[in-house]
């Protein structure tokens, strides 16, 4: 087998056996990228008994490291102490460029400053949308910014999310590349033969009951669309605290029969749910990138849809305000347009639209940008520090000494050569 | 006897065995630590100057009503200290296959102690190589499946040899337990200048 062209670290605390949209964007972008004859190894931390290499399909190396999460599956942030680990993976592997996800994740913060101070090439994507103005926000944006501050590139998922993410870290926009995420148009197919939509209309909703995903407004959604269209039935699937709310809607109006609540629907199961719908109805208040109207447009239901970023061409979609009036007359149109939707012809389109292929091409591009840049030494980069804040600025280069001081210690300690070099296997297929 | 060694800057593999044509006969594999005598006593030579300075500060911090009592404990725990030290420090570690008959592995410790550990042929199912995470480092270990054992049990204990060194003593486990090595995975090894 030839030499591969890359050889990408992906890193995160987000990573199978647990599920998420992190999670499952880094899998099928790994994929992708090794079917494009490119090296990937993932790195993130260890899932209970979970710990050591696995390798997963397509020869996908995952190293479980086996540091503990501390809170909402985060490694406990030593800052210095996955210094020994990282070096000994990147060296191992011969990685080329490290490319980091979620903003959320220590490990990846970590694992990206190391990087830089090795000189290596350094890419970070943004999944998520954050606020400015609570502690917890402000604090994270600032050690967003510390590390945005040396990075080669960025991507994020939308444009809303590249606006978030450029006005919280400062980040030039120059440096922020657009790709959207896409969905497994093989799993979401609709169903063969379609649901009739003659007699009774179904609408599916399925999310996390919580608040950020606009469970409130479908508590007074709900019963008014039931009350003006006898022939409507809800199917919810999905759990959370609000589930309360939505049990206490369906007593006090009596909507028993045509609501149906199936409690949290593990992700094999959503395509078996969706296909019994016609419209999808996604409330959230905000998401940078909301996958699940990308897996019902694929499975061929219309969707009603909050303004949320990652919106589907217009006429797949009814867009309303989060607002339960505005929400409901988009739910009325979307009735009206309903017998002039064709499934499979929705389908195709979402096929050539959002598909990991391409996700995995445009990341390439990425990839060989970075490469490009040149590498600065110490002392420049520690220049880009000093403008991040006063008294901040001069934190972080005192981080990024130490940081560098703490390497070199280690390549006396432990030299360069004595790292052993992994093989590269290959897997019969 | 034929005998082929790889050596790095910390360890020294030695392969001992019959000519190639006898397949019943005995193959020792050797890992030895290099310098092991010069950092050994070095050690044992720095633990030892430590360990008095260590007397001399307790003589003056407690004992100056009974020095001698004080110098005479020290000593005795100092000393103990270093054999107990000694102990731990490995000088050679061996696999010996005898096939049909089964495999001894031996840890050989500076002092002269030999620790082994026999295992049938019957009770091992297979030898795999597996990469180890630790918290801050990742090496490559040997290990054997046995029968009626929940953990995986370690060949080479105390040591870590590199790849290089435990790829041909994966292979003679192997070639005694009679497992096809065709069946399992193809590696492409880079070769490390």
């Amino acid at each position: 087998m030839a030499e591969p062209k890359l050889r990408v670290l992906m890193v995160s605390d987000f990573f199978f056996p647990n599920f998420g949209g992190v999670e499952n964007h880094i899998y099928y972008l790994s994929q992708c990228l090794l079917n494009l004859g490119h090296k990937v190894v993932v790195m993130t931390h260890a899932y209970g008994n979970r710990t050591g290499v696995r390798y997963m399909t397509g020869g996908l190396k995952v190293y479980y490291v086996p540091w503990r999460p501390f809170a909402m599956q985060n490694t406990f942030p030593t800052v210095y102490g996955t210094l020994p680990i990282v070096r000994t993976i990147l060296k191992r592997e011969r990685i080329t460029v490290v490319h980091g996800h979620q903003a959320f994740s220590t490990l990846c913060h970590e694992a990206l400053m190391h990087a830089r101070t090795m000189g290596y090439r350094v890419v970070f994507t943004d999944h998520s949308l954050y606020g400015f103005a609570d502690v917890g926000s402000i604090h994270m944006n600032k050690v967003l910014q510390f590390t945005l501050a040396d990075i080669d590139q960025a991507i994020c998922v939308s444009h809303t999310s590249k606006e978030n993410t450029v006005l919280r870290s400062g980040l030039a926009p120059g440096k922020v590349f657009m790709i959207p995420n896409a969905v497994d148009t093989a799993m979401f197919k609709p169903a063969d033969v379609r649901p009739s939509s003659d007699d009774v209309i179904t609408i599916v909703v399925i999310s996390r009951l919580v608040y950020r995903k606009g469970a409130d407004l479908l508590v007074e959604v709900i019963p008014e669309v039931c009350r003006l269209y006898p022939n409507v039935r809800f199917v919810v699937g999905g759990d959370g605290p609000k589930h309360v709310r939505l049990e206490e809607m369906r007593e006090k109006h009596s909507l028993q029969d045509r609501v149906e609540m199936l409690g949290a629907v593990p992700h094999s199961r959503v395509r078996s749910v969706l296909v019994t719908g016609h419209i999808f109805l996604n409330s959230s208040l905000t998401e940078a990138f909301c996958i699940a109207i990308l897996e019902a447009a694929s499975c061929g239901l219309l969707t009603v849809s909050t303004r949320v970023g990652g919106v589907l061409p217009d006429d797949m979609v009814v867009l309303a305000e989060p607002d339960p009036d505005d929400m409901v007359r988009a739910i009325e149109k979307a009735i009206s347009i309903l017998p002039s939707i064709n499934p499979e012809e929705m389908h195709n389109r979402m096929k050539k639209l959002y598909s990991w292929q391409d996700v995995a091409k445009r990341t390439e591009i990425v990839y060989d940008r970075a490469l490009k840049c040149s590498n600065r030494n110490l002392l420049e980069r520690l220049s880009r520090f000093l403008s991040c804040g006063a008294w901040a600025g001069k934190v972080f280069c005192m981080v990024m000494i130490i940081d560098y001081l703490l390497w070199r210690l280690l390549q006396f300690l432990q030299p360069d050569d004595d790292v052993e070099e992994a093989p590269d296997i290959n897997f019969c297929n | 006897m034929v005998s082929s060694s790889i050596s790095n800057k910390r360890y020294t593999y030695i392969h001992e065995s019959e000519s190639e044509a006898n397949r019943e006969a005995i193959d020792i594999h050797h890992v030895i630590i290099n310098g092991s005598r010069v950092t050994g006593y070095a050690r044992l030579r720095w633990l030892a100057t430590f360990l008095v300075a260590l007397a001399i500060i307790m003589y003056f911090l407690l004992g100056k009503d009974n020095p001698v009592r004080t110098l005479s404990w020290s000593c005795l725990l100092s000393g103990f200290f270093v054999m107990i030290q000694t102990r731990k420090f490995v000088k050679k570690e061996s696999v010996i296959i005898m096939p049909t008959f089964g495999i001894q592995l031996e840890t050989q410790y500076l002092s002269g102690k030999t620790l082994s550990m026999f295992i049938p042929i019957g009770k091992i199912l297979k030898p795999v190589l597996v990469e180890c995470v630790t918290p801050v480092t990742c090496y490559w270990s040997l290990s054997l499946f046995l029968r009626g054992e929940e953990q995986l049990t370690l060949v080479f204990k105390e040591l870590r040899p590199t790849l290089k060194m435990l790829v041909p003593i994966w292979k003679a486990l192997c070639a005694v337990i009679g497992t096809d090595q065709s069946e399992m995975m193809t590696e492409e090894e880079h070769v490390v200048a």
